[in-house]
């Protein structure tokens, strides 16, 4: 079988060839309540991860997602107490300007996306420490139960985390199959150069996309804040690893134009079996960051599409 | 001294080089002429070892040889000097002519400056440039920078033992009168150390700098000429070969154009460097061939008119409405499409599917508050994949695995169903087979009888003539004569090669 | 032509009136900021800092990009305190073998980081962030996440001896500095950096071998980042998996700020010693004059993206990712 052919598909045979392996050697992870925890476990890495497939696609990157996720937790944690449930909206809206902001960066003022989203990591990092008085936070447990206590709860079992993952997933499904912006950002990661010809404005889908990563990074953010009752500015850290992983993992390739939405899902489904697994062959959890980094140079090195490097730089 | 013998090179579709003969003695300085796409680059690409000959023999002094990579046909003493600078613009004078042979200078891992400088004032003697040698590139004039690659080519003659052989690419295209004289003058003293092959748009630096001239045509040599043994006309003639009568151009097909109906008017535009001074009309229905050499200008005039380029003086009027803005989205707002030479990389979108790239352009005429009808945008592709005839197993099918043509008819479909009525079309034909560019005339002949104005820039000559009905052409930016084509009066390839070189 | 030449000046000189201005503005607010115990304080800041950025200015003079510092400095760090350790402890007896040995383990590193990239054809950016992420769990696996302290008094000496008022860790980062100038303008490997950056294709087209420069040039930059890790163990006296820590940003920033542009070719390693003693002064004086240090991020952010646009040829760019 011609190995082209089958790259689109490796994703989820990675994912059935895992599972099946941890698996058999451990019957008890199979159990429904096990794997649900599981997912249900990985859903705020899972959200920053759908944030960034949007920048991906595009072929940029945004280095900025763990520190919108930080900054988000501290925000959430100072105002919950004065603005109750309004405070998502200044969190997402928080996010979604400082994506704006790199986009506006990368596309405007011509500074690669890995700069400026790195130097607005930057910026959002000041913020959290400037709100936070650089200590960590806490949220009062009876306003946030009040609040977002929704957001972690369980029905019949199912972490109520996995069903705000599923709302997500679903518009941004929509966004990437049925809209012109999604059909834009696809023109955009696959043929820029034919896309402005074509007479899209390409600057402001590109612009958008970031948006899009900064506002889902920051409803991780929010949702990881809420689960941890508080916030920190380094509190998200170790995020951003396995997010990038998830993506291209899933098939999103750092060159742009393929992959997607359902490609994360089943990324991130990857990097969570990966680390159960871990803990059932009692790998040592030390050893996470190193096999992470060694998983994203495979999945780099397998994903990349060379033909539309002209020189790697 | 040089030679080669039947020499052939294919491409897939191209017969590039056929039985070319062609030889070089020593101290001789031999002119290289021909229409754009007769075969010059790709001769010389075999000459510099950038391309392998599928057939025939290349030989040095009368024994074979085989290149497989420029720097091995540098050490059998071939130099090119690039018309496109290939000077590192941030290094110094002297680096960028040792670049990758720096070895000799360095003692005990240090490089001696001093040493590299002696060497270098001692290569820019050779071309009488005296500049020092620690300049950095970018400081240099565009005369200066010729020189040095010259200078830097010619350091083949202390490290190869043998002749030397010297390609110059147009190297006049960027310089003025004076400082090509200068030039001239330096290749002819320099004939006593190398043998130079002479490549240029411009006929009469070619007549006066060439003890000889090879003619191409359609990848062959059609005529040798030696000094003085023929004119510049008579050398133009050759170049463009056999006369043709009006059913090779089918003019019966050519419908008149409605001319009270002025689509795209220019007036005295003009962009530093590139265009100056350009005006003409486009009326409904009209094809309009702008006609030139590569790099003439014709380009940057159909990207003004699309809004990629914006004009620094004169007018740019569409369907009456001046434009005050430039960008692609404002002008296809207007009705205009784009059909881009590299079709590969601004024409369609590999990795989208038919109806994707149909729709690419007028999403806003298939969608509703951002919602996309696909439905709407599957039976738009199905239509045109049927109107035109185009080959894929449906509308689903990745645009990047289409065939040449198919994906030209996809670009045209794009601006078709979207409802472009002034079409600009880059090329169009470019790197397809027979029947594909039949198809395309077919489809320019039946826009124009739809009423769309087109300006067409054309692969070749005969395709211009053809096609149009009125023929401007551009040399070094400007405007040098327009043509009337309609059916019967015909201007002929000569009459265009004369004023385009 | 004369505003590219405007340009060049600008991007050339900019950087350093900056500097400049920057010390004036901070010596009016607070005069006690020029001081020489100040300026030892900062240039104990600044020179770990100054290695990293030193090492990172060969592969941006290339056109390319190391994001791998983090990694590779907790690494060399920890390690070097663990060879220090098993040699004696001592610089006195045979602990000082550890500091070549270390040197040739970070240039191990910026060797695989540079052949992950160039063999695998995988963007440097990418890569090399990759290699930290390696380089970091590497460190975390050798330390179990404990500190590991190194108080040999002799090598600590390199904080504590000071001579004209500055420690000696400062001549010996002024010395490496000096020996990245000697390679950046004395050998062909580093005209070759230039070279590269200046126009890959070219520099191939002329036959320069441009696998071979793109990977010492990260195995050069590894060798910086192990020296950048024995000046920070010296300083803080330990080494610990998050020793690396913020090297990242910090000397990025530099880099870019110095007047290194991002596109490669322009720049070496006296923008790298411009930029980070910007960022140290703007760091060090904040706290002078009494402003909450954790601006210094987002103040920094900004810059880079400032000095990028500065140094950026729009005309020469179609688009960027």
């Amino acid at each position: 079988m011609d190995i082209q052919r089958l790259k689109p598909h490796l994703p989820w045979i990675t994912l059935v060839v895992l599972v099946a392996i941890v698996g058999i050697n451990d019957p008890s992870f199979m159990r429904p309540s096990n794997l649900l925890g599981i997912a249900g476990d990985i859903v705020p890495l899972f959200i920053m991860a759908l944030g960034l497939t949007f920048a991906i696609y595009i072929g940029g990157i945004d280095l900025s997602a763990q520190s919108i996720a930080n900054m988000v937790t501290v925000v959430a944690s100072v105002y919950l107490a004065s603005m109750g449930a309004w405070v998502a909206v200044l969190c997402v809206l928080a996010g979604f300007l400082l994506g704006m902001f790199s986009g506006f960066v990368t596309t405007r003022l011509f500074v690669p996306s890995f700069i400026s989203t790195l130097a607005v990591g930057g910026v959002a990092f000041s913020i959290a420490q400037w709100l936070s008085g650089q200590r960590a936070l806490n949220m009062d447990a009876m306003q946030r139960n009040e609040t977002f206590g929704w957001m972690i709860g369980r029905t019949w079992g199912v972490p109520h985390e996995l069903l705000i993952a599923a709302v997500l997933v679903v518009i941004c499904l929509f966004i990437e199959r049925r809209t012109t912006l999604g059909r834009a950002l696809k023109a955009v990661g696959a043929g820029e150069l034919a896309a402005a010809a074509s007479g899209l404005n390409v600057a402001r889908y590109k612009i958008l996309a970031f948006a899009i990563s900064g506002a889902l990074a920051a409803i991780a953010g929010l949702l990881f804040a809420v689960k941890l009752s508080g916030g920190a500015p380094t509190i998200a850290n170790g995020f951003l690893l396995p997010a990038i992983v998830a993506v291209l993992v899933g098939g999103t390739p750092l060159t742009g134009g393929v992959g997607g939405v359902v490609n994360t899902v089943i990324g991130t489904l990857i990097v969570a079996v990966i680390r159960a697994s871990m803990l059932y062959f009692e790998i040592d959890a030390t050893r996470q960051q190193m096999v992470f980094g060694v998983v994203l140079i495979i999945a780099i090195a397998l994903t990349i599409d060379r033909a539309k490097l002209r020189t790697v730089k | 001294m040089y030679e080669l013998k039947s020499v052939d090179k294919k491409f897939p579709g191209v017969h590039a080089l056929k039985a070319i003969d062609f030889h070089v003695e020593r101290g001789e300085i031999v002119g290289l002429v021909g229409e754009n796409g007769a075969g010059k680059s790709t001769l010389m690409k075999v000459i510099y070892g950038a391309y392998q000959p599928d057939g025939g023999q290349v030989l040095i002094n009368g024994t074979t040889v085989r290149f497989s990579n420029p720097r091995q046909a540098m050490e059998k003493g071939i130099g090119m000097v690039f018309q496109e600078q290939s000077l590192i613009p941030n290094l110094t004078v002297m680096e960028n002519i040792f670049l990758g042979y720096e070895r000799q200078f360095v003692r005990f891992g240090v490089v001696d400056w001093k040493a590299m400088a002696k060497a270098a004032k001692a290569q820019l003697a050779k071309v009488k440039l005296d500049i020092d040698p620690a300049t950095v590139t970018s400081k240099l004039s565009f005369v200066q920078r010729q020189l040095v690659e010259l200078a830097k080519v010619l350091t083949l003659e202390e490290r190869v033992k043998g002749d030397l052989v010297i390609l110059l690419d147009e190297p006049t295209s960027v310089l003025s009168k004076d400082e090509v004289q200068l030039l001239f003058k330096l290749v002819r003293e320099l004939t006593t150390r190398a043998s130079f092959i002479f490549v240029s748009h411009r006929m009469d630096e070619v007549m006066e700098l060439s003890d000889r001239i090879y003619v191409m045509k359609d990848g062959e040599v059609v005529e040798v000429v030696e000094r003085g043994g023929a004119t510049t006309e008579e050398i133009q003639h050759k170049m463009v070969g056999r006369n043709v009568d009006k059913q090779y151009y089918r003019e019966h097909l050519q419908k008149p154009f409605d001319r009270s109906k002025v689509l795209v008017e220019m007036v005295g535009v003009g962009l530093p460097g590139r265009i100056e001074g350009i005006s003409f009309k486009v009326h409904a229905g009209e094809v309009l061939c702008l006609v030139g050499t590569e790099g003439s200008g014709r380009e940057a005039i159909l990207r003004t008119i699309y809004g990629m380029l914006t004009p620094v003086t004169g007018r740019l009027k569409i369907k009456g409405a001046e434009a005050n803005s430039y960008s692609p989205r404002q002008s296809v707002a207007h009705g205009v499409g784009y059909v881009p030479r590299e079709r590969k990389i601004e024409g369609i979108v590999a990795g989208m599917n038919v109806y994707e790239n149909m729709t690419l352009s007028q999403m806003k005429n298939h969608s509703r508050s951002g919602v996309l009808r696909v439905a709407e945008e599957r039976a738009l592709a199905r239509d045109w994949i049927k109107k035109l005839s185009i080959k894929a197993h449906s509308e689903f099918a990745d645009c990047g695995n289409l065939s040449g043509g198919n994906q030209q008819k996809v670009v045209l479909a794009k601006w078709r169903s979207g409802g472009s009525d002034i079409m600009l079309l880059d090329h169009p034909t470019r790197g397809l087979d027979i029947g594909a560019k039949e198809d395309v005339y077919d489809m320019i002949r039946a826009m124009s009888v739809a009423g769309v104005g087109i300006v067409l820039v054309a692969d070749t000559l005969e395709e211009a003539i053809g096609l149009s009905h009125t023929i401007i052409v551009v040399k070094d930016g400007r405007m040098q004569k327009q043509f009337d084509c309609a059916p019967g009066a015909k201007p002929t390839p000569f009459d265009l090669l004369h004023y385009m070189i | 032509m004369t505003r590219r030449l405007s340009r060049e000046a600008l991007i050339k000189w900019a950087p350093l009136l900056v500097l400049i201005a920057l010390v004036i503005f901070f010596t009016a607010l607070n005069p006690t900021f020029f001081s020489l115990r100040n300026f030892a304080r900062i240039a104990i800041a600044a020179a770990p800092a100054l290695m990293v950025a030193v090492g990172v200015t060969f592969i941006i003079v290339m056109g390319s990009i190391d994001l791998s510092m983090e990694g590779t400095v907790s690494l060399t760090a920890v390690s070097f305190a663990f060879i220090f350790a098993q040699l004696g402890g001592s610089l006195a007896g045979f602990g000082w073998i550890a500091t070549p040995l270390v040197l040739v383990l970070g240039g191990l590193i910026g060797l695989l980081n540079g052949l992950v990239h160039v063999k695998l054809k995988i963007p440097s950016f990418m890569a090399s962030l990759a290699m930290g992420f390696v380089g970091t769990g590497a460190a975390i696996l050798l330390t179990g996440g404990d500190i590991v302290k190194v108080s040999d008094a002799a090598f600590r000496g390199l904080l504590t001896v000071r001579w004209l008022g500055f420690p000696l860790m400062v001549y010996v980062a002024a010395f490496f500095l000096f020996i990245g100038w000697f390679i950046q303008t004395h050998t062909t490997l580093g005209r070759n950096f230039y070279a590269v950056g200046g126009g890959e294709d070219l520099a191939h087209a002329s036959g320069l071998n441009i696998t071979r420069v793109r990977v010492t040039g990260f195995a050069l930059a590894g060798v910086f980042y192990a020296i950048a890790a024995i000046l920070v163990v010296a300083r803080i006296g330990q080494a610990e998996s998050v020793t690396g820590a913020n090297f990242m940003f910090v000397s990025i920033t530099s880099v870019v700020v110095g007047g290194v542009a991002l596109w490669g070719g322009i720049g070496g390693v006296w923008n790298a010693l411009v930029g980070v003693l910007i960022v140290n002064v703007i760091d060090n004086g904040m706290v002078v004059i009494g402003l909450p240090d954790f601006l210094q991020d987002g103040v920094l952010g900004l810059l880079v993206i400032l000095a990028v646009v500065l140094s950026t040829d729009r005309k020469m760019v179609s688009f960027v990712k």
